[in-house]
């Protein structure tokens, strides 16, 4: 897997690298700024770009920004986002474009090497990855919608794992069920909430990004 | 008897009952014993407003014939000083009045000026008005003890004398005797009923013209602090984002990097313990930063040196720590608030990074004196001079930090030196 890395911190960029290097990734180009990773897709034509949100100049929301434009000019060309913070907007931002090949992610989440490339894996091949903290807050923020409460508790832990991005079998192993278990879940949410049943996975994530993100209005 | 016994059996009860109406008559009685102690204190202002004003009307008219023009300065600081005399009377029977800018001592100017203006207004008013009343406030308990106890005095008054404090009417019989003391009653109840209405009355000059008027300087003043405080705010946000930074893109950043470079040993581990080794020590390393970055960010917000040695060590510190020789001379009688000591603690940290890495000075200076609620600074420095505040040196943040407290800074550097910088600032508290 051929990788564009673009982190302002220069610790931090070669602790990356060094990690991905160790699991015989392959780091193309590792870069600094917004400007300079656009620079290196454009170059490299990796199979993924990995971007913090906080670059130069104004280290605010350059990593977002930048991931919107390489999309638009590589259409799916697969991007995981780093921040140092979850903010809805920036999530929001990146997930109009389509969830397909699209991460989000806390940085500390790379710690936990085994999960995050297996995220890693699932944005390189179109699926999604977003963060856990970030399907927290659309929990809370829809936590007046009606349809909700009608779910069980295994049901909304199914359909927070869905919201990450994960499939079937990795729903079921990190819950401990039986697929048969997991899939018969997944129908109840979608009949208890009026969605259309689908089993693309992408297609799932956006219904039910969708689903979480507009329920916040009662 | 009966009536004993039913105010005892009923003493529980009537006991609630009585004891408002005491506080009621002892609470009216106090207003008006202190109603008349303030027209009473206003009559001795009144009298001195009655000779101001005379005075003012002589000096006026000699001023006419040119001679009055000598004597117009002194008559001036006399209608200043009453005013302020006045101002500490009422303030004593609790009316403050907030006392406007000192007006012009010079003649033309004080003319013009409202507030010597309002002043004089005011001196009319109390001179006439205010001067009644006090006499009032002085007559009426006289007549009406007088009037009250006239049964007692009556035996020994001369014959055919006026029996009345009003001027007509003789008492003839005990009978007439006791219905002037009814009369007496009836001055009580006026001073109880009118007393304290009659010390407002008295007062209401004073409030509305000695007071700082709205058109005033006070205007300007509210301007001035509406500005300092938007630039207080301003400098504030602007301190609470760079904390906010430092803490998201440097202690954070070296926080995730132990945590990424822990993860990958913790892979590599049993595929290659030394190269795990290494990561792991670089991983060390980088909390070892975490830590330090830390201790700069917290360092940053309040210098724990500054509540654990004063302004004098703290300063002193830095100038040990100044590549060029710096001497230090702090003379502060008292401590200053905590932000004012932090910036002055700033101020003099940039001034020596800037003295070390910009001017080729060979020794600084750091004064430092508090005198009459103000801190004064001065750093001082035998360098090639030339500072420049567009120069990013750091010195429009140091001039942002020091307006949001109300001071001043300024920069003296000539090209070829020395460069002096002073910083006045209000102490706070």
């Amino acid at each position: 897997m051929r990788i564009v890395m673009a982190e302002d911190d220069p610790l931090l960029r070669e602790g990356l690298a060094l990690l991905l290097r160790a699991e015989s990734l392959d780091v193309v180009a590792k870069v600094g700024t917004a400007d300079d990773v656009l620079d290196a897709i454009d170059t490299h034509r990796p199979d993924v770009a990995i971007l913090d949100v906080r670059m130069p100049p104004t280290h605010t929301d350059e990593g977002i920004r930048a991931a919107v434009e390489a999309r638009r000019r590589h259409p799916g060309l697969a991007v995981l986002v780093l921040s140092a913070y979850v903010e809805q907007s920036f999530a929001t931002d990146l997930l109009t474009g389509g969830v397909g090949g699209l991460g989000y992610l806390l940085k500390e989440r790379v710690g936990r090497v085994e999960e995050f490339l297996d995220a890693l894996r699932r944005v390189a091949d179109g699926g999604t990855a977003i963060d856990p903290e970030v399907v927290a807050q659309l929990f809370t923020r829809s936590r007046q919608d009606t349809r909700l409460e009608r779910l069980s508790p295994r049901e909304r832990d199914v359909l927070g794992l869905m919201a990450e991005g994960l499939g079937n079998s990795a729903i079921a192993g990190r819950l401990v069920v039986t697929d048969g278990a997991v899939h018969k879940h997944i129908r109840n949410i979608f009949a208890k909430l009026d969605l259309a049943p689908t089993q693309q996975v992408d297609r799932r994530v956006a219904a039910v990004l969708h689903y979480l993100e507009n329920a916040r209005r009662p | 008897m009966a009536t004993r016994h039913n105010k005892s059996s009923g003493g529980r009860s009537g006991h609630g009952a009585r004891e408002p109406f005491r506080e009621t008559v002892a609470g009216s009685v106090s207003a008006a014993l202190a109603a008349l102690g303030q027209l009473v204190g206003g009559l001795g202002t009144a009298v001195l407003a009655l000779v101001g004003l005379g005075c003012l009307v002589l000096t006026a008219a000699a001023s006419l014939a040119g001679v009055g023009l000598l004597f117009a300065p002194a008559v001036l600081r006399g209608l200043h000083a009453l005013a302020g005399r006045e101002r500490t009377r009422l303030a004593r029977h609790g009316l403050d009045i907030v006392p406007p800018e000192p007006p012009p001592t010079r003649l033309r100017p004080a003319l013009a000026d409202a507030t010597t203006r309002r002043e004089t207004r005011w001196l009319l008013v109390h001179a006439t008005f205010g001067l009644l009343l006090g006499l009032l406030g002085l007559l009426l308990p006289v007549v009406a003890v007088r009037d009250t106890a006239f049964p007692l005095l009556w035996p020994f008054a001369p014959e055919g004398s006026t029996s009345t404090s009003l001027g007509f009417g003789t008492a003839d019989s005990w009978a007439e005797a006791s219905v002037v003391s009814l009369l007496g009653v009836g001055w009580i109840a006026i001073v109880l009923g009118l007393g304290p209405g009659m010390a407002r009355l008295q007062a209401r000059p004073a409030l509305r013209l000695l007071a700082a008027g709205p058109d005033t300087d006070l205007s300007l003043r509210v301007a001035e602090l509406t500005a300092t405080r938007a630039a207080a705010l301003d400098a504030h946000a602007v301190e609470l984002r760079r904390i906010e930074r430092s803490l998201h893109d440097g202690t954070q950043n070296r926080l995730v990097t132990v945590t990424v470079l822990l993860g990958a040993a913790r892979r590599m581990v049993a595929r290659d313990p030394a190269g795990a080794d290494e990561v792991l020590e670089r991983a060390q390393s980088a909390a070892e930063q975490a830590l330090a970055e830390l201790r700069a960010v917290a360092r940053g917000i309040l210098p724990p040196v500054l509540s654990d040695r004063g302004l004098a060590g703290a300063l002193s510190g830095l100038a040990a720590n100044c590549a060029v020789p710096c001497r230090t001379d702090v003379d502060l009688p008292e401590r200053c608030a905590a932000s004012v000591e932090a910036t002055a603690y700033f101020v003099v940290a940039e001034a020596l990074t800037n003295i070390a890495k910009h001017s080729g000075a060979t020794r600084a200076t750091v004064t430092v004196r508090g005198r009459g609620g103000r801190l004064k600074l001065r750093v001082e420095d035998d360098g090639s001079g030339g500072a420049d505040e567009a120069g990013g040196s750091g010195l429009s943040g140091i001039r942002r930090r020091i307006a949001a407290h109300d001071g001043v800074l300024r920069l003296t550097s000539p090209r070829g030196g020395p460069t002096l910088l002073e910083v006045d600032l209000p102490c706070g508290s």
